[in-house]
């Protein structure tokens, strides 16, 4: 029971600031007035300039320069050295959606968007909710549940790599002591993408448990305990208060995991090289084929599709922000 | 885990993070590739090639310790018997000559950070590139051909193996030096020969003969393997049928007449050898193990596969696998489409290039003493013995070390005649095409597809037609 009045006053807390934080505009405009006005008033912008310089900069060179390069490369053709070759104008773009394959690399990326997406967050949510009993150990679990996070992709995928093995991978051991026949996990066309998805399903999970475990332990006990005394409880206490607590939390993970499911790369790379059949080449393996493997340096195309890919996110995330985020609730 | 609930909770910062992490999308290739192509440095190569070998005395002119810069390809085992050679070199040209060598990567890698080098004005004096990456190098024109070389010095090239420099050479003009030099050959477990009641001296040669004996050797048809036959989809197997058939598999004799402009593995028999495979892995007598050349080498070690078709750089790996499994290991010309047909395998591995533009003279000579160092009959066979890789020195066959070597590994020997056995023709030197490292991969997909179902002629036939556009936009960025 200590645990839990130790978690109402962490969110009483939490809460509290933020509301301060909230009302930070009000504040400020009154603090200045006592000093001698015109002049500071004047000075702020240039000093905000001033403060975020740093991260324009970073955010300049890093980011916001390779996308206009990225802009004009996809106009232009590719020398074999992958040198510019001049003005090609729309060339990429059409060969690019005049090419049958183009429509199988939308349609992956998308599939492999929504198998590890939903799963990831569906199978964190049910394991931190778990986590939310008091039982004994419960922070082991919960260290171990959170422990797929310290794994980069690159060791991940290796390990799963030798897990997926056919002939001597753990999977089709434990498949033959229940006598079923021996699966190619990663050289079956169907089965590929499946294999794949479930293996950043597993590097998901770490992540969307931290952030779901966090947002369970910061609700609000007022809340809660009102449903209680209003005789809430069990599924119904998840479905109509828990849940919708916890909307901003799952929006976030499913912005930030649409996005970082668009962009998998090491695990494709690692498990499958896009293959078989082009069945888990998703739209950034293609770039990076067109652009780096097989002595490819066709940048031009690379580059228009990666304009594709940014549309796309561009729009999906739109779509989550116009539809989804209606039905977040913010405190 | 507070800040993390922090985060979420503020909405107005997930609104300015999400399009940061869009933007963040197009950062990947253009960070990579775009960074280095605006300095206006396009012009290099492009009109003049460069030049020829320069003056014999100019090291000696040269004062001080003339540095050699080599990337190469070569890790685990390869490199520490590479490292070796490059010390012995240092050791004898103490004062004169340093080669400093780094490993730039995988072949992949390694072309692609050279094509990077070649932008930035900084390229290695010597490089090794994949026998795929040569009609590139010639395109790319950034090397000093080792004709030049050898035309300067009169230098007496009949040690080298004509079947390796061949593909090397245009016009009986040499390229660069061929270096690590592998051939197909066809292993064998002669065990499972034995205990399916197959004669393990007569190892099968052709299509035909292998389907029978898989029959046999395969669980399905009774005998004592999982499968009778397997080997990775993997695209220089498939040119090798096509040679042994004495074949083309590029237009233009084989990319060496011009510059090809059509791929040919949509001809009657390589969808033959397709079909056959297609087939073998339907009925059961053939294991389909993906692209991965390490799960058909795994399967084949482990007893699972009793036939399969690899490079001579796995014998050492396989004779270990063999003694340590118990079995006895059996290796054999690399099998033809259909049984008599005049043709022979291609070499594979790769070659040093010699770097000309924007490079000293003194570099350039340095270079070449070093090139011509490894290729000699003493490093040849040391290099052959370090690694199992193919000497390219006649003369490194006699060294007494290879001898004893061979005769400790007389598999290896198999390789030898086979190699002297090959007629020099144009399908045997093997196609000179500037994406040919585009052309392997589609040649895989069309496999791929085959071995999961779709009609072998139509699933070739698409995956050569896709290279069309790829090899036009080649030939004509590079006039």
């Amino acid at each position: 029971m200590d645990e839990v009045t130790d978690v109402t006053t962490t969110s009483g807390e939490k809460v509290l600031p933020e509301h301060g934080s909230g009302e930070d505009p009000g504040e400020r405009s009154g603090t200045p007035s006592p000093t001698p006005a015109g002049r500071e008033a004047r000075r702020e912008p240039f000093v905000a300039v001033l403060y975020l310089l740093p991260a324009l900069v970073v955010f300049g060179v890093f980011i916001f320069w390779p996308l206009v390069k990225s802009i004009l490369l996809s106009v232009q053709g590719t020398d074999i050295l992958g040198n510019p070759s001049g003005f090609v104008g729309l060339v990429n773009y059409t060969r690019l959606f005049s090419d049958p394959d183009f429509l199988q690399v939308l349609w992956v990326t998308f599939a492999f968007t929504i198998l590890t997406v939903i799963p990831s967050i569906a199978i964190a949510l049910l394991i931190a909710l778990l986590l939310q009993s008091r039982i004994k150990g419960v922070r082991f679990f919960r260290t171990a549940f959170a422990l797929p996070f310290a794994f980069s992709v690159a060791t991940a995928s290796v390990i799963f790599g030798v897990l997926f093995n056919p002939a001597s991978g753990v999977l089709n051991g434990i498949l033959n002591t229940f006598g079923i026949d021996k699966v190619q996990w990663l050289t079956n066309p169907d089965l590929a993408l499946w294999s794949v998805s479930g293996a950043t399903v597993w590097m998901q999970i770490g992540y969307n448990l931290l952030v779901l475990s966090a947002g369970l332990g910061a609700l609000p006990e007022d809340v809660l305990e009102a449903a209680r005394l209003d005789g809430a409880s069990g599924l119904r206490l998840q479905r109509s208060i828990v849940m919708p607590l916890l909307t901003p939390q799952l929006f976030f993970l499913v912005v930030v995991g649409t996005i970082h499911s668009l962009q998998s790369f090491g695990q494709i790379k690692i498990l499958t090289v896009g293959g078989p059949e082009d069945r888990t080449t998703t739209l950034v393996y293609s770039i990076y084929e067109q652009a780096f493997a097989n002595n490819n340096s066709n940048y031009g195309y690379a580059s228009a599709q990666a304009m594709v890919l940014l549309v796309i996110v561009l729009i999906i995330t739109a779509l989550q922000f116009g539809v989804l985020e209606r039905r977040v609730f913010y405190r | 885990m507070k800040t993390t609930t922090k985060g979420v909770h503020s909405r107005r910062r997930l609104r300015y993070a999400v399009p940061a992490g869009i933007v963040s999308a197009s950062l990947f290739l253009a960070a990579c590739g775009g960074g280095d192509t605006g300095d206006g440095s396009t012009g290099e190569g492009g009109d003049k090639a460069s030049g020829g070998a320069p003056a014999a005395d100019v090291l000696d002119k040269a004062s001080g310790v003339t540095t050699v810069a080599f990337w190469h390809a070569m890790d685990g085992t390869n490199a520490e018997a590479l490292t070796k050679l490059v010390t012995d070199f240092n050791a004898q040209n103490t004062g004169k000559i340093e080669v400093k060598a780094t490993y730039a990567g995988k072949y992949d890698d390694a072309i692609t950070k050279y094509k990077a080098a070649i932008q930035s004005k900084s390229t290695p004096d010597v490089i090794q590139i994949y026998d795929i990456g040569t009609r590139f190098m010639i395109d790319a024109k950034q090397t000093i051909p080792m004709q030049s070389f050898i035309e300067r010095d009169k230098l007496d090239v009949t040690d080298l193996q004509p079947n390796i420099t061949g593909y090397y050479s245009i016009d009986d003009k040499l390229n660069s030096m061929p270096f690590n030099t592998s051939m197909p050959v066809l292993y064998y477990n002669k065990s499972l020969f034995k205990a399916a009641g197959l004669d393990p001296e007569k190892p099968p040669q052709d299509l035909a003969a292998i389907r029978t004996a898989a029959e046999k050797l395969s669980k399905k048809g009774g005998g004592p393997a999982d499968y009778g036959f397997g080997a990775a989809i993997y695209g220089w197997l498939l040119e090798q049928f096509i040679a042994t058939d004495g074949k083309e598999y590029c237009d233009q004799g084989n990319g060496r007449d011009g510059k090809a402009t059509k791929v040919l593995f949509d001809q009657p028999e390589a969808v033959e050898v397709v079909k056959w495979w297609q087939q073998m892995v339907k009925d059961g007598y053939a294991a389909n193990t993906g692209r991965d050349t390490k799960a058909a080498q795994a399967a084949f070690k482990s007893g699972q596969l009793a036939i399969t078709l690899e490079s001579t750089g796995q014998l050492g790996g396989y004779s270990k696998a063999a003694k340590e499994g118990g079995w006895e290991l059996g290796a054999a010309n690399y099998p033809h489409i259909k049984a008599g047909t005049e043709g022979g395998p291609i070499i594979g591995g790769a070659s040093l290039w010699i770097n000309g533009e924007n490079h000293e003279d003194a570099n350039k000579e340095a270079a070449w003493r070093f090139v011509k160092f490894l290729a000699d009959p003493k490093s040849q066979a040391q290099w052959h013995i370090g690694t199992g890789y193919f000497p390219i020195s006649k003369g490194a066959l006699e060294e007494p070390a290879d001898v004893t070597y061979r005769k400790a590994n007389p598999l290896f020997d198999v390789a030898v005649q086979q190699l002297e056995n090959t007629k020099l023709s144009k399908a045997t030197q093997g196609c000179l095409l500037g994406v040919m490292p585009q052309a392997r991969k589609a040649s895989e997909d069309g496999l791929e597809a085959a071995l999961n179902g779709t009609d072998p002629q139509q699933a070739m036939t698409k995956a050569a037609e896709s290279l069309s556009a790829q090899i036009k936009q080649y030939n004509d960025s590079v006039g």
